[in-house]
């Protein structure tokens, strides 16, 4: 199977760079800048219309939305057991969190407009950064509960493809809510951290980054 | 026992509800609103922990996530060709869809926000009100671009959950972007709203409560 992976560091291709190490998977890699104009251009465009962050190409094949691929390459390398197949006891709970991880990237790409896309004061709706703050640690509120039971991962059968796109998230979350009144997911996100496969899908040194502060305050409304 | 939905009128839920009636599952439906505190309910809240609907009891256990149920309820259910099994060639379109139209979902989610819910005009960001309708509209030109070959359906093998999936989408994008430049998917949103069973479940699901104005126009800056 041939492998080309369209990415941008920090960004939602995050999560399939990611979980392509995970599968061990051979893959070739084309990263572009987040800032500059490369996502706009017209190669790029011809492969994703909207010039969005992840696409793949699989046997000369384009797919993209990144909880899809994930689902599909988790498929394709079954020998990797990061599927959740429909005969599976945790099959529905897989499904959900694989789209779940979404319902959390929402609100991150909408904090990552307000408080880094939009560089001007006026741009901005400090009512709608609130907002989305509270409710992203409204989602991540959900998952604590999920890991309350002292599991490792979010599902108690282990590791799987949905940690790497629910992960992506919670790497991403600290920088606008504090994890202090999450212990659990606090921990988890040192799990994942710890593993070769999401430390070889974050930016190399010196590279260009979309997230530059450790925290992003909500600005006063 | 029957499934029952936890539903607002014109949300997501619509997703779920449609895909129940086109698999002929009987189904209960239980109406929220956004506004009148009934999320926040303490037996909503153990249905569904970050209080977001739909959340769809059924099989014994709760639903949550449009695109996830859907999946669930196409796996778990005989009969019906809504989705391609592992390995058909049209299995990672089938995918890409069912998340794609989250990434329209987003928008719209976004203008929502923006359009109706923040209380008052100067709490609003032209500049996100803006960029996200024109974000809207690249995305649905990615979905134009692949009806232009004549298809009827997003796959060309016919009505699937993933026109599901975009058909509530389609009808909630039209309140801010216009479809004149978009020859293609007047007429696909028109096919999907003939099926009996979408009007079928529009009866069932009762009236919608965010749209007062059939379109939006951006405010002047």
């Amino acid at each position: 199977m041939q492998i080309t992976l369209h990415h941008a560091h920090e960004a939602r291709s995050m999560r399939i760079l990611w979980l392509l190490e995970e599968l061990g998977a051979t893959y070739e890699l084309r990263s572009y800048d987040f800032f500059n104009k490369s996502l706009r251009s017209e190669a790029y465009l011809a492969i994703h219309p909207a010039g969005r962050v992840p696409s793949v190409e699989i046997d000369g094949k384009v797919m993209l939305e990144s909880g899809a691929i994930a689902e599909y390459l988790a498929e394709q390398f079954p020998d990797a057991g990061l599927h959740r197949g429909p005969d599976h006891l945790e099959r529905m709970a897989y499904l959900e969190l694989l789209h779940y991880a979404e319902t959390i990237g929402q609100h991150l790409a909408n904090l990552t407009q307000g408080h880094i896309v939009l560089y001007e004061d006026w741009m901005r709706s400090p009512t709608q950064i609130s907002l989305e703050t509270k409710r992203l640690a409204k989602v991540l509120g959900r998952l604590e509960l999920l890991l309350s039971d002292g599991r490792d991962f979010l599902l108690a059968s282990g590791f799987s493809a949905a940690d790497c796109a629910v992960g992506y998230g919670i790497w991403l979350a600290p920088r606008f809510v504090s994890l202090d009144k999450l212990p659990h997911v606090a921990a988890y996100r040192d799990r994942l951290m710890a593993r070769p496969a999401l430390q070889k899908a974050l930016p190399p040194e010196g590279a260009k980054r979309i997230y530059s502060k450790d925290f992003y305050e909500v600005p006063d409304v | 026992m029957s499934a029952t939905l936890h539903s607002i009128a014109g949300s997501r839920s619509f997703r779920v509800l449609w895909l129940l009636h086109e698999l002929g599952e009987p189904v209960e439906v239980v109406p929220y609103q956004i506004m009148d505190g009934s999320l926040q309910q303490e037996g909503f809240k153990a249905l569904s922990p970050a209080r977001r609907v739909p959340a769809l009891e059924i099989d014994g256990r709760v639903l949550i996530e449009s695109g996830a149920t859907l999946q669930y309820l196409c796996e778990t259910r005989n009969g019906h060709s809504l989705m391609p099994p592992v390995g058909n060639d049209e299995r990672a379109d089938w995918l890409q869809w069912l998340h794609y139209a989250e990434t329209l979902g987003a928008g719209i989610q976004n203008l929502n926000m923006q359009h109706l819910f923040l209380p008052k005009p100067e709490v609003r960001s032209l500049t996100v009100m803006g960029i996200e309708t024109k974000r809207l509209a690249i995305a649905l030109k990615g979905v134009e671009k692949a009806l232009a070959d004549g298809r009827d359906y997003l796959l060309t093998s016919g009505f699937s959950a993933a026109d599901v999936m975009m058909g509530f989408t389609l009808s909630a994008a039209r309140h801010y972007v216009r479809f004149d430049g978009f020859p293609h998917l007047p007429a696909y949103q028109a096919r999907l709203e003939a099926r009996p069973d979408y009007q079928a479940a529009q009866a069932a699901e009762g009236a919608q409560q965010f749209y007062t104005q059939d379109f939006y126009e951006l405010p002047e800056a």
